[in-house]
């Protein structure tokens, strides 16, 4: 055991409070994918750090929400029923396009078309002939700031889903739009976008068995591994 | 297991069958205490209901994301309400480049007085308890904590704010996980 065991512990704690950044995140998450899930001591510690963070949850004085949430979290409720489907069949397409395109499709960067310039017509068109099928299935992204706008859009045999969002507010200054798939396989990239003024729409091939799409707001260029801490909207898809 | 815990996880299987009852239930039993985290962390009504909005139909669309294995359903929740607070309010700052949040850290006059939820009696038990785990805390160990949890401080710059190495804040905020884990895990076994 050569692993500087201490300076791991400190790294799990300072993860399990959501407190790490930069090289530290990064390491953590090395760490979590490499280490953890072969050491029993540092599973026991994560764990063990893990609930601890959410007894910490306690101290504060609960308090009662708007009366008019559990409304208006009823009226999202009734979406489900028609979104468990599509999100079964997002899996089933991806493994599709997995056998269409081949391994060397994989890589990240994959198929993520925009709605920027002359191609925006056409696309807008197709997402909406999408979105008039009977059998297609629209899911709203959940929102981490409240704001509303981005609508997840799919169809039997299609081998790529559109993100059609209006009125989407435009990211700070240097700053874009960037989207990334989960899979079993971790986070890919998918591409980065910047808002239309009235309707955006993104194309989006699924490049794997994707349980998430998150849409963070990151600085143009400078990328990491995963998605920054900056969530926007994401979409999480059940398993098959 | 608990009584509590047990009601927790049928709660769980029925919300992995889209049983709309357990959802009410669920959120009966958690929106008070999820509420409450919300607020000390965004400090505003509207993002604590848009993080508690968020965590509430994120368990609904994706219950399977709980795994009963890894500990129990409240602190799963619990954390990610809290995860989805700190996100939240990194993002406000970035947005608002908002300053002098340090001082604020304490709860605000008046906060402790809006326990008006009904909760279980064990989660009225267990609030204590995490309180009084809090108190015996080193004052340096406590306010690196609460800074990183309640704060939504990375540790970067919680080693900026108290003007001390990033080293520091991490032994810190160990020393004050460990010594919460010996506190608590000793009131649960008394309990
Ligand atoms: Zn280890």
């Amino acid at each position: 055991m050569t692993l500087d065991h201490e300076r791991i512990l400190e790294l799990l704690a300072g993860y399990a409070v959501r407190s790490l950044s930069g090289e530290d995140a990064a390491e953590a998450d090395r760490l979590l994918s490499e280490h953890v899930p072969s050491c029993a001591s540092c599973r026991e510690s994560l764990a063990d750090f893990q609930a601890l963070s959410g007894e910490l949850a306690l101290a504060p004085p609960s308090r009662m929400p708007p009366d008019l949430l559990l409304p208006r979290l009823h009226r999202e409720l009734e979406q489900r029923v028609v979104a468990r489907r599509p999100r079964l069949f997002l899996v089933a397409a991806a493994a599709g396009v997995v056998a269409v395109l081949g391994m060397g499709a994989l890589s990240v960067g994959l198929g993520i078309r925009a709605s920027n310039g002359q191609a925006k017509t056409a696309l807008f068109a197709d997402a909406l002939r999408t979105a008039n099928r009977s059998d297609a299935t629209k899911v709203p992204l959940i929102s981490s700031t409240g704001s509303r706008g981005m609508t997840e859009v799919s169809a039997p045999g299609l081998e790529h889903v559109y993100l059609v969002g209006e009125a989407v507010p435009p990211p700070a200054p240097g700053m874009v739009y960037r989207v990334w798939f989960h899979s079993t396989e971790g986070w890919k990239w998918a591409g980065d976008f910047l808002p239309d003024p009235g309707i955006t729409v993104l194309e989006l091939a699924i490049p794997t068995r994707v349980d998430e799409i998150r849409i963070t707001e990151e600085p143009e260029g400078a990328r990491g591994n995963g998605p920054a801490d900056t969530e926007r909207w994401s979409a999480t898809f059940l398993a098959a | 297991m608990r009584d509590e815990e047990r009601l927790d996880l049928e709660l769980h299987r029925r919300l992995q069958e889209g049983d709309r009852e357990a959802f009410d239930e669920l959120y009966r039993r958690y929106s008070g205490a999820a509420f409450g985290l919300a607020y000390r962390i965004t400090k505003q009504e509207a993002l604590a209901q848009e993080v508690v909005h968020d965590a509430f139909l994120a368990a609904w669309r994706a219950p399977e994301a709980f795994d009963p294995a890894r500990g129990t359903f409240r602190t799963f929740f619990l954390s990610l309400v809290h995860h989805r607070a700190v996100d939240t309010v990194r993002r406000e700052e970035r947005l608002r480049k908002r300053t002098e949040r340090v001082a604020n850290l304490e709860p605000e006059r008046g906060e402790d007085v809006a326990e008006d939820v009904v909760e279980s009696t064990y989660l009225v038990q267990r609030r204590k308890e995490v309180r009084e785990a809090l108190e015996t805390l080193p004052p340096e160990q406590r306010k690196v904590l609460e800074m990183a949890y309640f704060g939504g401080y990375t540790q970067t710059r919680i080693a900026e704010e108290l003007g001390i190495p990033v080293g520091t804040v991490k032994t810190r905020t160990l020393a004050a996980m460990r010594k919460l884990r010996r506190a608590l895990s000793r009131e649960d076994e008394a309990g």
